[in-house]
């Protein structure tokens, strides 16, 4: 039923703005994502309307580019080789650049570490084999996606590293550089290129570059190749079993005894990720002071909070200048003297009852121990 | 409303008022009159509060606005799990459980970037449109926006969101199990207008988007997208782009995964084949237990989940009998929601929910359902949306089987959460 509505739909919508150029391209099939396509009827596409008056007008904004700056922006690098220049470099160069400039994040060989990518974990053509591999069970190992064992283009390698590493000053690599730190890459990743392996000695150039095959090359699904690649496309996403999506007549629905009688509930193991910043509140109170505010009076702030109690005998309070009673308090380490003052001890209410940060709170307790040595 | 933390703000407020109260009996008693105190009356009510006795701040404070400080908790939060490249190749996610409606405040926006946020000046920003059209084209900012503008309400939803989860759930939290993803009405033109300026040559099957960022941020885009609903958007929300969501142009391809809308757009050009962009290949890629992967899995799927209550904004202070709105929200990026479904037990047995409000294609729509609560009950909230083109959400178990769990990206199975016998919300997952 759906699938008339669009055809008749779509139909009316190519009679109606036939002069659109671009009209036509509009594909009258199924979306290519698999989802619904609203075109523009009657000046409404869904629920929003839509001013249609310059359909067929030419706008002419903006100007033509010269052929410098097309060259100077389009510096993308194809899997055919489009664009990739000529130059050449040494896994020995690559090598001496990656320790200057790349080890620091991603580690010694490419190990990954710091939260950047790993490169490699070793051979590439072994390691790619373990991409079934399910951490299904607690102590199951997972798939190993890096570099060498995943990707299905080695031109990604090259265009991203001269586009955008190293990440703190990006597009500062040459072209020989870029290749020199390909073929490092290459070599940790223990690749061969037309049957030759990329040992320490390998120098690579553009011709072996294009040569290069990479282990996972057909890991990937849809086809996304050739002049019918969006058809391949647009086929795989009308299949919700591809991608575990689900579809059902909204009347064939489960509402009653969906479950298996195996249903279980799984709750989160080991207390889960919380290590939220900032941590997770939902309070509506007026925000805490900062941690140190660089303009805290400390003698101010001792005489307001400290003072009252720990200024005079009588108190109860250890006095501030009472050499041998604070060497007594000090004697107990000062983190405990810190944690009591900051929880309160005996009289003591918590921080004195200060509206003063940790941190501040014990610049106070310097302060009066410094004033009893 | 959650009332556990208003009735601390009282305690502390009575805690306030007792010394206030002391000191103004002092002064009746001088005084030799008396006003009878009821212990029920709201110390609230019954005094001036300092904000009704002094004068406010001057309209000319805060030339643009900012929230109140009270809020200052309603933030995009972030966790060291993904923390890449310090916080340059990383993510910052949006307080869904304090979220409203079917907008998200722009300083609440998720923010994902690949190289850091990029800081654009406008007078030096450039748009190039190139390969396979009849007239490639550069154009400023000021002539982007003279074309004839469209304004749309999207989600845009990381295809991550969830992804944490595939092996059982690990955030109790609504913030970070559901909150990739933000909603915006965004001002802008369809390329599709723009092209009929440029003339798309027949044989363009693909169109690179591409960033002016550290990260370049590029992706492969079929010109079926192009042609159908993709906008280059400068407004959101009724105002500039923030610079965290690509200031002053990104890419917006409704419904999709939020990397595609590329932002700091700088270039797009048209071609046979795509490029393999480093973010369609090592990343954003689903991994299948047959070892092949989803490559350019586009959609976000039809997804739901209840945001009220939440682990943050549990049920602790409901008694016996109160009416309660269950509230969640709903998404595809395949259409518009159909239906929403709750399950008190799971998702063993469902009951409808309403929808509410505007409910718009490929966007956030909010749907609801009263409870009557009974204390000590324990729920097991389980939310199931469907689309209009004829999506529901899977069970964990179904995606499972499919998708497996190492895949990442485009969890869409349901969601549960725990209503324990105390009022405590806890996410869990219901497996066989």
């Amino acid at each position: 039923m759906f699938k008339l509505d669009r055809k008749s739909v779509v139909s009316a919508f190519i009679v109606t703005v036939a002069t659109v150029a671009v009209a036509s391209s509009v594909p009258s099939k199924p979306s290519i994502d698999g989802g619904v396509y609203y075109p523009i009827v009657n000046g409404k596409t869904g629920p929003y309307l839509v001013n249609t008056q310059s359909a067929g007008m030419k706008i002419n904004n903006g100007r033509v580019p010269t052929a410098n700056e097309i060259k100077a922006w389009d510096k993308d690098i194809m899997p055919d080789g489009t664009g990739l220049p000529e130059g050449s470099g040494s896994v020995e160069d690559g090598e001496t650049l990656y320790e200057e400039q790349c080890v620091m994040c991603h580690g010694d060989f490419g190990s990954g570490g710091g939260g950047y990518p790993a490169l490699s974990k070793g051979n590439a053509y072994e390691l790619q084999k373990t991409l079934k591999n399910q951490r299904d069970k607690p102590d199951a190992d997972g798939p190993v996606r890096v570099f060498g064992t995943y990707w299905p283009q080695v031109s990604t390698l090259w265009w991203y590293i001269k586009d955008a590493m190293p990440h703190t000053k990006s597009k500062t690599l040459s072209s020989d550089e870029t290749y020199a730190l390909v073929a490092y890459i290459l070599n940790i990743n223990e690749f061969e290129i037309d049957g030759e392996e990329v040992d320490d000695e390998y120098i690579l150039n553009r011709e072996k570059f294009l040569k290069i095959k990479m282990p996972n090359r057909d890991g990937f699904e849809p086809n996304i190749d050739g002049p019918n690649a969006r058809e391949a496309v647009r086929k795989y996403y009308a299949n919700p079993a591809n991608f575990g999506a689900k579809k059902v007549k909204p009347s064939k629905r489960c509402m009653k005894n969906c479950q298996k009688k195996t249903a279980k509930v799984v709750r989160i193991q080991n207390g889960g990720i919380n290590a939220f910043e900032p941590p997770m509140s939902v309070e509506r109170d007026l925000p805490k002071k900062p941690d140190y505010d660089q303009g805290f009076n400390v003698l101010k702030n001792y005489e307001d909070n400290c003072m009252p109690c720990h200024g005079a005998d009588g108190m109860g309070a250890p006095v501030t200048g009472d050499k041998e009673v604070w060497a007594e308090v000090v004697s107990k380490g000062m983190s405990t003297v810190y944690k009591n003052g900051i929880d309160g001890i005996r009289g003591m209410p918590a921080k004195g009852g200060a509206s003063v940060s940790d941190k501040e709170f014990k610049m106070l307790v310097d302060y009066m121990i410094e004033k009893s040595k | 409303m959650d009332n556990e933390k208003s009735q601390k703000d009282m305690k502390i407020s009575e805690r306030r008022d007792f010394f206030k109260r002391t000191a103004a009996l002092g002064v009746t008693a001088l005084a030799g009159t008396s006003l009878a105190a009821s212990q029920q009356d709201d110390p609230a009510i019954m005094h001036h509060v300092p904000w009704g006795q002094k004068w406010g701040d001057p309209v000319t404070k805060n030339r643009y606005g900012i929230p109140s400080a009270y809020e200052h908790n309603n933030i995009r939060r972030n966790t060291k799990l993904l923390a890449s490249g310090n916080y340059r190749a990383s993510i910052a996610v949006t307080p869904i459980h304090e979220s409203e409606g079917i907008i998200t405040p722009n300083g609440l926006f998720f923010s994902r970037c690949h190289g850091g946020v990029a800081h654009i000046d406008p007078k030096e920003y450039r748009l190039m449109i190139h390969g396979l059209v009849k007239k490639p084209i550069v154009l400023t900012l000021d002539q982007l926006k003279r074309y004839p503008k469209v304004n749309r309400t999207h989600f845009i939803e990381c295809p991550a969101n969830g992804g944490q989860e595939w092996r059982g759930p690990q955030f109790n939290s609504l913030q970070f199990a559901k909150g990739f993803m933000s909603s915006a009405e965004w001002t802008g033109v369809y390329i599709k207008t723009i092209l009929e300026d440029l003339g798309l040559k027949p044989e363009a099957n693909w169109m690179l988007a591409e960033g002016s960022d550290n990260s370049e941020m590029g992706r492969s885009i079929p010109v079926d997208k192009i042609l159908d609903d993709a906008m280059l958007v400068w407004g959101q929300n009724g105002e500039a782009l923030r610079p965290e969501q690509g200031y002053p142009v990104r890419l917006l391809l409704p419904g999709w995964e939020g990397n595609l809308c590329v932002k700091w757009l700088k270039r797009l050009e048209f071609s046979k084949e795509p490029w393999y962009a480093k973010e369609e290949t090592s990343k954003y890629t689903a991994l299948k237990p047959t070892g092949k992967a989803v490559q350019h899995f586009y959609a976000n799927e039809v997804n739901s989940t209840v945001v009220s209550p939440s682990p943050e904004k549990p049920w602790t202070d409901l008694k016996d009998g109160d009416i309660v709105e269950i509230e969640g929200l709903a998404w595809s990026g395949m259409g518009t929601i159909t239906g929403v479904d709750l399950s008190f037990d799971g998702g063993k047995n469902y009951v409808e929910a309403k929808l509410k409000g505007l409910v718009l294609p490929k966007s956030w729509t909010r749907w609801s359902y009263i409870h009557k609560y009974k204390k000590g009950e324990v729920l097991l909230l389980t939310s199931r949306a469907m689309d209009d083109a004829g999506y529901i959400q899977p069970t964990v178990d179904e995606e499972t089987s499919v998708m497996g769990v190492e895949s990442v990206y485009h969890r869409n199975g349901v969601e549960t959460w725990e209503v324990t016998a105390t009022g405590e919300v806890n996410h869990v997952q219901i497996r066989s």
